[in-house]
Parts: structure tokens; C-alpha cells; sequence
């Protein structure tokens, strides 16, 4: 029986691997990815709590704007790793440690 | 029925493309599980009776952010797993297992304290009955211009301000 306690472990499965990701790996556009991961378990929480919960349709406008703003944030986080890269020829995030030069 | 099986196959795709992003060791593999991954939700998304958000899902994501991941990484040394050339330690890019450790010990910590909070609240839930399934799009439509109009005008700026300011953080400079 699918009930509102499975969504809500897939959207903590997809949180947590989101998070394995930011916290193991040192590559910045592999983090970006970790990103994306925990984006889609808020809006996947908002949509599940729609249906189970209130059946208004708030919860599909949040989706909706998370989806937006998750497509804006990774065309400017992936601009800032290119201008990155062209500076000191590496994408690793330990290499980001000076604010100048 | 129906939904119950594509509940699960969606399911597979979600736990299995999440783990896979994580312990993948080739960015442009873990990018095809983070592909995976999206269509899982979007398949949940289905499940859930979202129709609109579940096309909005495919083609934003799997037609936009992943495709863009993609040219991020080819245009960033592709998939060589460099270590940092400055600083003492050296850590390869993907990850070793200092750093799995390190994340396996705070996801153990953070797992615990959120799945208290759920089996909390999934012991005083009952279930009610659930709505028919019906379309969304014009309800989506309704709300978005009448009562969040100034959300959906904002977000229209901020997309804006995010394809100015990504033209102009990434174009080549000379020096």
C-alpha cells in the first residue's frame, strides 16, 4: 500500500544522498549535482503533502518555483565554475581558498 | 493497480539513480544516474496525480539542467579525476574515502534525528480517502495568475538576472 510515509522516505533517501554527495566529493560540478538532488526532495515532499494532506494546489506552485529557481541556479553556478576553471585551471573546491589573486 | 506498479519502478529508478550519483567514480556517469533520478520523480510526480509538474520536471530538468551539467563538465576537463594543486592535502576530486567516511558518519547523524521525526508523525496518521485524479494544468493556471502573480512575476526577473549575469560571469576576457 502506497501511503504518505513511503513518499516520505524516498524524499529522505534523495535528501540524504544529496547530501553524501556535498559532503564526499571535492569536485565542484559533482557537488552542483548533490544540489540538484536536494532540491528535488523538497519539491517531491511539497507535491506528496498535496495530495495526502490538503488537496489545494499551493503545494504543486512551490514545486513549481523550486523547478525554477534549481534551472537558474545551475546556469549561474555552472558560469562561475567555467570563469573558475579559466582562472586557475582546476575545479576542485579546494583550490577556491583566495578571495584575490 | 497501475499506479501501484509505476510507484515502484519509479522508486528503483529514484534509490538506485540517488546511490548510484553518490558512489559513482565518473562525473559524466553520475550525471546519467543524476538523469536517472529525475525521471524517478517525475514518474513519482505521475503517482501523485501532478501532470503538469511532472512534464514541467522532464523538460526542465532532463532537457535543460542535465544537458548544461553535461557541457560544464566537457568544457571543465571532462571526467580526470585531478587533485587539488594547491593547499598539502591532496584529495582526488571524486572523493576519497576519508571523505565517504566523513560523510557516512554526519548522513548516520542526520538520519537518525529525521526518521525519529517521521515515525513520530507516521504513528498518529490516518489515512482518509484520496481525491480522483484529475488535471492540474488549469487550476495551475488559475492560481499562478490571480493569487501568486507577484511570485511569477518576480521568478520571471530573477531568470532574467540569472541568463545576464551567467552571460557575463562566463565571457572570455583578455589579459
Amino acid at each position: 500500500m502506497v501511503t504518505l510515509g513511503s513518499y516520505l522516505f524516498l524524499s529522505f533517501a534523495l535528501f540524504v544522498a544529496g547530501l553524501a554527495v556535498i559532503i564526499a566529493r571535492k569536485n565542484i560540478i559533482a557537488m552542483l549535482l548533490g544540489i540538484e538532488l536536494m532540491l528535488n526532495a523538497a519539491a517531491l515532499n511539497f507535491v506528496a503533502y498535496t495530495r495526502f494532506v490538503n488537496s489545494n494546489i499551493d503545494g504543486h506552485i512551490m514545486a513549481l518555483f523550486i523547478i525554477v529557481i534549481a534551472a537558474a541556479e545551475a546556469a549561474v553556478g555552472l558560469a562561475i565554475v567555467i570563469r573558475f576553471f579559466q582562472l586557475r585551471e582546476s575545479i576542485h573546491i579546494d583550490d577556491a581558498a583566495q578571495l584575490q589573486n | 493497480m497501475f499506479e501501484n506498479i509505476l510507484f515502484f519502478i519509479s522508486s528503483f529508478l529514484v534509490l538506485g539513480g540517488a546511490t548510484m550519483v553518490v558512489l559513482s567514480k565518473n562525473l559524466m556517469h553520475a550525471c546519467i544516474f543524476l538523469l536517472f533520478t529525475l525521471f524517478g520523480v517525475a514518474g513519482l510526480y505521475l503517482t501523485l496525480g501532478a501532470d503538469f509538474l511532472a512534464a514541467a520536471q522532464l523538460v526542465v530538468y532532463a532537457g535543460g539542467v542535465v544537458i548544461l551539467m553535461l557541457f560544464g563538465i566537457m568544457l571543465t576537463g571532462g571526467t580526470e579525476n585531478k587533485e587539488n594543486r594547491f593547499g598539502i592535502e591532496k584529495i582526488p576530486g571524486m572523493g576519497s574515502v576519508k571523505t565517504y567516511i566523513v560523510a557516512g558518519v554526519s548522513i548516520l547523524f542526520i538520519a537518525t534525528v529525521v526518521l525519529k521525526i517521521i515515525a513520530n508523525y507516521m504513528r498518529h496518521y490516518q489515512q482518509t480517502d484520496l481525491p480522483e485524479y484529475m488535471t492540474t494544468v488549469e487550476r495551475i493556471g488559475h492560481s499562478l495568475l490571480t493569487d501568486h502573480i507577484l511570485a511569477f512575476e518576480i521568478s520571471s526577473i530573477l531568470l532574467l538576472g540569472a541568463l545576464i549575469g551567467a552571460a557575463m560571469i562566463a565571457r572570455p576576457r583578455k589579459s
